[in-house]
């Protein structure tokens, strides 16, 4: 084979090295070096490290901190998530329909994306202050009569959980806005159109036309916010006392973790098992939703269409 | 990215040296500062100091506490050829631990790293520490109090060292006191606090005074270490976690104060428990509420309470008194140490030195010698709040005992209304027990925090609270044996 005709053939790897070296070293070896480690005793604190088996799993499941955190991180995921896509959803309807004609839309827009911009740590530590025992919230509500005393809301579970779901759902449906915004401005206008032609209505534009054009984008979005929401970390990490207090409900799958992590001697063995149980959760997951809301009807969209060539032929 | 980074510094920075080895007029130019810094000093002791070749090189050092940076800048007066590259990486929910152990036995690795209190004995424990047990002489020299040895210490090999001794100490409102005990006086007020069930009285008391508004402690986790320090055993005796019954004892006692109002409930180093410090703090609905004491250790005082005692319109100085309190106790420090396997390991260790066991370098630190123009007189680019305050409680009983006089009628003595806190210090620091710090203290004491916050607020029974605490330690200590959680009414 001459190099000229190496080079047309080939060229294209060359182009792809570069990101599969990438991968190689900080994507599959880190996945392996995880995997590897989760079955060692290995410490940061001491050079000598034994192979201990599946004994760190077994551990998670010796008691039920591991399971709460899974708990925790589901809960708060799914009562943030579902809020997000709806407001979304709702949102990027009225801002895109053709018949309200809301103005400053890119204003609205920047304004929702506006908290994604804030550092993490910074809202963590605003919420921090204001529902602080001697923070503004209980002067506000003692003083108005809404509470008879003032209270410790951080050392209430259900509060503490509800601000962190406000808080994530707060700092990410602008971002959602506009990612579902930029696929519902990509469906033909010409389908709507027709549709009110044909005098469908608007529930019925957004039920039959909207939706199902807009499930590539929001099976997109399903799935890189469940990645996301399992390696939740930085607000429940930052809020209280960073071990999930109170009680352990905001203690997510990452901070325990982190916990294991971080503890006196360091134990990345222990931690890394951790991490191996949150990667294979994930990752079923997010194939059980590629398949469960894969386009089951295609073959049925090209059935139909040939026999309606076959008729127009006949 | 970042690492990246450092590798193309530190090569920058041999090739400068090289060139600046090299080239003789190189040094020249740094010459002046060297020969300013000493002049500002007066009169260099140089007890502890033997003509030995200049010393010269890059030092790493880490720290949670700006007040190491200090001491580099004065270790650069003292030996202007070095350079000492200062990180600080803050305490907050461990953070500073973690980056420090990921960060040992890497490129990255400082030479030299400052331990708290909470932490120190895990890194001495552990094979990271590099061995300076050669500086034990100096501090028969200089006396410098044992239990700050023996935290350094581990199966007979000393590895870190400290400038700090911490007795504790209890703080209290004058006013308040003479308001509602009768007398401001340390000696009667201490009789009256002189052990737990006294000090229940006298909160009784004060709350009953001040009709509710006032507060006998910001928080009774201020308690915490006074009652640790009183435990018959550490927390881990041959990898079994044990269980004090002072522990036990303390979690009745911080129910008790809960429940009888006795305090303000505003958590530690929150808004709410600065706010008590100088008389703003508000509840609620509005009302002003007062705190009548603190318990704090030698730092505490200069880091801590007087800082604090200033607000925009109320100045609490001059109110205060210090007394010994219900019970004798030890709070935090700094340590320091070199890690094993530094290249500068030489320059290290004269830090280390310098830092602790140095009697001209504590004598400044404790007297106010180190003012923003000394510190900037060696380095122009010193932060303007970088000085160190008067009256920082130092390690040497030689250098206590020849600087205690110095503080009668200072500032500091105003602030307490007279009294003396070098003084009274300096007699509380010899009865510290190092004995009972092993390195899981840490970790096991924080995962108290949250269970007892709950059952405080009577949200989980006692028992729940136990069961919470030995789950949370199992998970960070896996190989611990726990014993079973205690029976409780």
């Amino acid at each position: 084979m001459s190099i000229a005709k190496f080079k047309r053939n080939y060229y294209g790897y060359f182009f792809i090295t570069p990101f599969i070296i990438g991968f190689l070293i900080f994507g599959l070896y880190p996945v392996y070096n995880t995997l590897a480690l989760s079955f060692t005793d290995t410490t940061l604190m001491s050079k000598n490290a034994d192979f201990v088996g599946l004994k760190n799993f077994e551990r998670l499941f010796a008691d039920d901190v591991f399971m709460n955190a899974v708990k925790n991180t589901w809960l708060i995921w799914i009562l943030n998530f579902f809020p997000q896509i709806g407001i979304a959803l709702l949102l990027s309807a009225w801002f895109t329909n053709v018949r309200l004609k809301i103005k400053g839309i890119g204003l609205w827009r920047a304004l929702f994306f506006l908290p994604n911009l804030l550092v993490p740590a910074s809202v963590a530590a605003l919420f921090f202050a204001f529902f602080s025992f001697y923070g503004p919230v209980n002067q506000f509500m003692v003083r108005y009569g809404f509470l008879p005393e003032a209270m410790h809301y951080l050392q209430s579970i259900p509060i503490t959980r509800g601000l962190v779901i406000f808080i994530q759902w707060w700092m990410w449906f602008g971002q959602t806005v506009i990612i579902v915004m930029a696929g519902m401005t990509s469906i033909p206008i010409a389908l709507y159109e027709a549709a009110m032609v044909d005098g469908a209505t608007a529930s019925q534009m957004f039920r039959r036309i909207t939706l199902p054009l807009l499930k590539p984008i929001l099976i997109y979005i399903f799935v890189t916010s469940l990645v996301g929401g399992m390696q939740m970390f930085d607000i429940p990490f930052l809020l209280t006392d960073g071990r999930g207090s109170p009680g352990g409900s905001i203690q997510t799958n990452n901070i325990l973790m982190y916990m294991k992590f971080a503890s006196s001697k360091g134990h990345i063995g222990a931690a890394s098992s951790v991490g191996v149980l949150v990667f294979i959760m994930t990752s079923i997951c997010a194939l059980g939703i590629f398949y469960f809301l894969r386009e089951r009807d295609d073959t049925v969209v090209i059935k139909s269409s040939k026999k309606s060539l076959f008729k127009k032929n006949t | 990215m970042f690492r990246k980074f450092h590798i193309f510094s530190s090569i920058i920075l041999v090739v400068a040296f090289l060139l600046a080895a090299c080239g003789s007029p190189a040094p020249a130019t740094e010459a002046p500062v060297a020969t300013e810094a000493p002049a500002v000093t007066e009169a260099p002791v140089a007890a502890t100091e033997a003509p030995i070749a200049e010393l010269e090189g890059t030092l790493n050092v880490w720290s949670f506490t700006n007040e190491i940076r200090t001491m580099a800048i004065a270790f650069q007066g003292r030996h202007p050829k070095v350079k000492v590259v200062y990180t600080m990486i803050p305490m907050t929910n461990g953070e500073y631990q973690t980056k420090v152990k990921a960060a040992s036995g890497t490129a990255d690795s400082p030479d030299v790293v400052a331990l708290e209190a909470a932490f120190v004995k895990e890194w001495v424990e552990s094979d990271l520490l590099a061995d300076l047990s050669d500086l034990v002489p100096l501090t028969k020299e200089l006396k410098t109090f044992p239990s700050v040895v023996e935290v350094g210490t581990y199966e007979g090999v000393t590895k870190a060292y400290s400038y700090q001794a911490t007795p504790g100490a209890f703080f209290y409102r004058r006013s308040i006191a003479k308001e509602c005990l009768g007398t401001d006086d340390p000696e009667q007020v201490q009789a009256m606090v002189s052990d737990l069930d006294k000090f229940v009285e006298t909160a009784a008391k004060i709350k009953e005074c001040g009709t509710s508004d006032y507060y006998t402690v910001g928080t009774s986790g201020e308690l915490f270490n006074p009652f640790l320090a009183n435990r018959e055993q550490p927390w881990v005796v041959d990898d079994t976690l044990v269980l004090d019954p002072m522990v036990e004892e303390y979690v009745k006692f911080a129910k008790l104060m809960r429940d009888n109002g006795y305090e303000s409930q505003a958590t530690q180093w929150s808004e709410g428990w600065f706010a008590g410090m100088n008389d703003t703090l508000v509840d609620a609905n509005g009302t002003s509420k007062k705190v009548f004491s603190y318990f704090l250790p030698t730092w505490g005082l200069p880091y801590v309470l007087i800082p604090n005692s200033k607000s925009d319109t109320t100045d609490t100085g001059g109110d205060w008194a210090m007394i010994n309190g219900p019970m004798a106790y030890q709070w935090g420090g700094t340590w320091v140490g070199a890690l094993e396997g530094s290249p500068n390991s030489e320059l290290a260790k004269e830090f280390v030195k310098f830092v602790a066991l140095d009697e001209e370098n504590l004598t400044n630190w404790a007297t106010g010698v180190y003012t923003n123009e000394y510190l900037k007189a060696i380095d122009p680019s010193t932060p303007d709040d970088q000085q160190q305050a008067l009256g920082d409680f130092v390690s040497s009983q030689v250098v206590v005992e020849k600087i205690t006089n110095t503080f009668d009628g200072s500032d500091l003595a105003k602030w307490l209304g007279g009294q003396n806190s070098y003084a009274a210090f300096g007699q509380a620091a010899p009865n510290v027990n190092g004995a009972l710090m092993t390195g899981s203290d840490d970790a096991i004491q924080r995962a108290l925090n949250d269970p007892l916050a709950s059952y405080l607020n009577g949200d989980i029974t006692e028992a729940e609270m136990w069961v919470q605490w030995l789950d949370a330690v199992r998970n960070e200590f896996p190989d611990l044996i726990l014993p079973e959680p205690p029976v409780t009414q």
